[in-house]
């Protein structure tokens, strides 16, 4: 595990999910990937999927946080209200503090 | 560039959202009671099971079905840690097909 990834988050952190270009399963979706969010929970740690995925069970667990997001910064052209947001799931090495 | 998987769509245009019921089949809801045995005993874990769908084509993905993939999915997923092999999966298919089902008839 990454240096970055020893850092825990807090409620009200602002993060950034970063773009990992990792091949294979993964769960933080592309429409996601360089936005900027607020922690909005922390769900507790699991299992990397990254690695379940291939069999790889009874590893580390890492930490998976809520992570709250403007639909404006996640669509350019979101005629919805300002205030409206979406929450996605997203593990600790997707993340880097903004 | 990253790679888009075949489930990533967030996004995507998608046309309409088809509306109508769609009556479960027999085999669909036996092969939900296959799949939810295996994963609960710890045969595969879901991890996997995504894994798997998302290394078809996309040809394959689209032309299937929610059941299909799933029924692809867990086979593929029973072959490659060698718990059936192609060969019994074949020869029991044929033999359903020769016997019939509820779902069709011979």
């Amino acid at each position: 595990m990454s240096d970055d990834a020893a850092q825990a988050y807090a409620l009200g952190d602002r993060v950034r999910i970063v773009d990992l270009a990792k091949p294979g399963h993964v769960r933080t979706p592309i429409y996601a990937r360089g936005k900027i969010g607020v922690i909005d929970h922390c769900c507790g740690s699991f299992e990397n999927p990254e690695n379940r995925a291939y069999g790889r069970v009874g590893r580390e667990r890492i930490p998976l946080y809520r992570v709250r997001l403007r639909q404006r910064e996640l669509w350019p052209d979101y005629d919805g209200a300002a205030e409206d947001t979406l929450v996605l799931e997203v593990y600790h090495h997707w993340l880097r503090p903004a | 560039m990253t790679e888009r998987l075949i489930t990533d769509v967030g996004g995507l245009p998608a046309g309409d959202v088809p509306r109508e019921d769609v009556p479960q089949l027999f085999w669909e809801k036996h092969m939900i009671a296959m799949f939810n045995v295996l994963w609960s005993k710890g045969v595969f874990n879901l991890d996997e099971f995504r894994r798997a769908v998302e290394a078809m084509s996309p040809r394959h993905y689209k032309e299937s079905s929610f059941y299909g993939r799933r029924l692809d999915g867990m086979t593929d997923l029973l072959v490659e840690k060698g718990i059936v092999s192609r060969d019994e999966l074949a020869a029991r298919t044929e033999q359903i097909l020769r016997e019939g089902t509820r779902d069709h008839v011979r």
